[in-house]
């Protein structure tokens, strides 16, 4: 399946399914967010970070632990 | 010269030498925000015999007598922040937080809060409770963001330095547009405590924002708790990257930090070395969802339901937004981190500094935060994060120095970020490129600071 950025669909069911509710500004507003960074999301998302495992809990005061 | 358009280190030394009276000092302070604050809203709350209160029982610290502002975002004794917003969603009271007892020990004087962007979430400072704070370069121009008003108030000359936060580039920005020193230090290594994020946040620290690095070291010192001694930027290894942070910026703002890397590079004897550092517009969205992820702790449904009416709409459609964020993108952001934070350790074996524009244009208008760049015409919060982000994601140090006056006569600044712990070379490394500039775009004042000074 394709994926969609149409934020007049993803944004109401969204609020719907967490009964969030919204006027007309605030779901404007909401899906402006949404056009702005779905794309980028799905891009992150589709990265291929291939093995990389995660810190655990990083010290983000230092640098990290050597892979 | 007033004693009130001394330095930092220049009031706390004629205090000290018992040249100037902390007592007078405090009341030329108080008078002078009376006078200049109008123009610009930086301060929107002061306290006078609170101040005084502080100035009786001050310490013969390193800043005794020395009136600073602290951003919205602190609690103090008397007052809780507001966060720039009519509600926080997080509970809110008065405390003695870690930057107010920073200054406190240290014998400074708080004088005000600074206003701040709402909820912290821009970085141009037009949308807060109390009215947008306003660039004392030009009244119509924004300040910056989030941290708007401690740096409104600096350069406009109401205190020498003032304590902000940073997320997101939200110490920067504001030294940025407002032509000032900012210092967004290595995380967790600067006063903390009270913030009603301190326990869920990996990216916002507090940072001094001043006129110049040797008064960011100095206040800097009172934050991290330990003296940021002064060091030697020699030989220093400038990593510069060909790409859109660098690039897709404002002809006059590249020419400007083009300059100042190579002017820096002469100062220090140094070297510019080009380096890849790839992901980075992948790292600043997890950096955004790492925040926003972040700022939903405890936060349900029913609570956004129950939003202050006057929360702006932007931001009420924003933080309901935020809900629908996938945690599938989180667990990556995660892990990008960790890829950034690994590519950055080897980038720095190599490099000591990678420099490129703090901001990609000059300060927009209030009405209108929008910026021209190369690409087209983008929101200036969508264009600042580029080049900030990516210190909050991985927890390195990094500072925005002024480099020249743009179109307006507004501000420009190159921002450096440095390794963990290297915070003290970056304020070397600022103080290397204000020589090299011959202090002139440290030294240069806004308008409104020209005015027939108070006299203290």
């Amino acid at each position: 399946m394709e994926a969609t950025d149409r934020a007049e669909d993803f944004v109401p069911a969204g609020f719907a399914s967490f009964g969030i509710e919204a006027d007309e500004i605030e779901l404007a507003i909401a899906n402006a967010a949404h056009q702005m960074f779905w794309p980028g999301i799905l891009a992150l998302i589709s990265l291929d970070l291939g093995e990389l495992e995660p810190e655990r809990n990083p010290d983000l005061s230092r640098a990290p632990e050597p892979a | 010269m007033s004693a009130l358009d001394l330095s930092l280190r220049d009031q706390a030394a004629a205090i000290a030498a018992g040249e100037v009276d902390a007592a007078e000092l405090l009341e030329a302070t108080l008078a002078r925000i009376e006078e200049r604050n109008p123009a610009i809203n930086a301060v929107v709350e002061t306290f006078s015999e609170r101040s005084r209160e502080m100035l009786a029982n001050a310490p013969r610290g390193p800043l005794y007598g020395v009136p600073v502002v602290i951003k919205d975002e602190w609690p103090l004794p008397w007052r809780a922040q507001r966060f720039g917003a009519a509600e926080l969603l997080e509970p809110a009271a008065p405390g003695e937080s870690g930057p107010y007892l920073a200054m406190r020990d240290a014998g400074a004087v708080v004088v005000g809060v600074g206003n701040m962007h709402e909820l912290g979430a821009g970085s141009t400072g037009n949308v807060s409770v109390y009215g947008a704070a306003r660039n004392p370069w030009d009244t119509e121009r924004c300040p910056g963001g989030s941290s708007s008003g401690p740096a409104a108030a600096v350069a406009a000359r109401l205190v020498p330095g003032a304590v902000g936060a940073d997320g997101l580039g939200s110490v920067r920005f504001p030294a940025a547009y407002c032509g000032l020193t900012g210092l967004k230090p290595t995380f967790a290594r600067s006063a903390m405590a009270g913030h009603h994020m301190e326990a869920a946040t990996t990216l916002i620290v507090s940072g001094p924002l001043c006129a110049d690095a040797a008064d960011c070291r100095l206040l800097g010192s009172a934050l991290f708790g330990k003296e940021l001694k002064v060091g030697d930027a020699a030989g220093l290894r400038i990593g510069v990257v060909h790409d859109t942070v660098s690039e897709d910026v404002a002809p006059e703002v590249g020419e400007a930090c083009e300059a100042a890397i190579e002017a820096l590079r002469g100062e220090t004897a140094g070297e510019v070395r080009e380096i890849e550092l790839a992901d980075l517009e992948a790292a600043n969205l997890a950096a955004i969802l790492t925040i926003n992820g972040e700022s939903l702790s405890g936060v349900t449904p029913q609570r956004l339901n129950e939003l202050h009416p006057e929360i702006s709409p932007i931001n009420r459609g924003f933080i309901k937004y935020r809900m629908l964020l996938p945690a599938a993108a989180m667990v990556q952001a995660e892990r990008l981190r960790t890829l950034m934070r690994r590519r950055l350790a080897a980038l720095f074996e190599d490099i000591d500094v990678i420099a490129w524009p703090t901001i990609p244009a000059v300060a927009p208008p209030l009405e209108s935060p929008m910026v021209e760049l190369p690409s087209g015409t983008h929101t200036a919060d969508q264009a600042n994060v580029r080049g900030a982000a990516l210190a909050n994601l991985t927890g390195i140090p990094a500072i925005s120095v002024p480099v020249g006056l743009g179109s307006g006569e507004l501000p420009i600044a190159l921002q450096l970020q440095a390794a963990w712990g290297r915070d003290e070379l970056l304020l070397d490394a600022a103080e290397a490129l204000e020589r090299a500039n011959g202090r002139r775009w440290v030294e240069a004042l806004p308008p409104l600071a020209q005015a027939e000074p108070t006299e203290a």
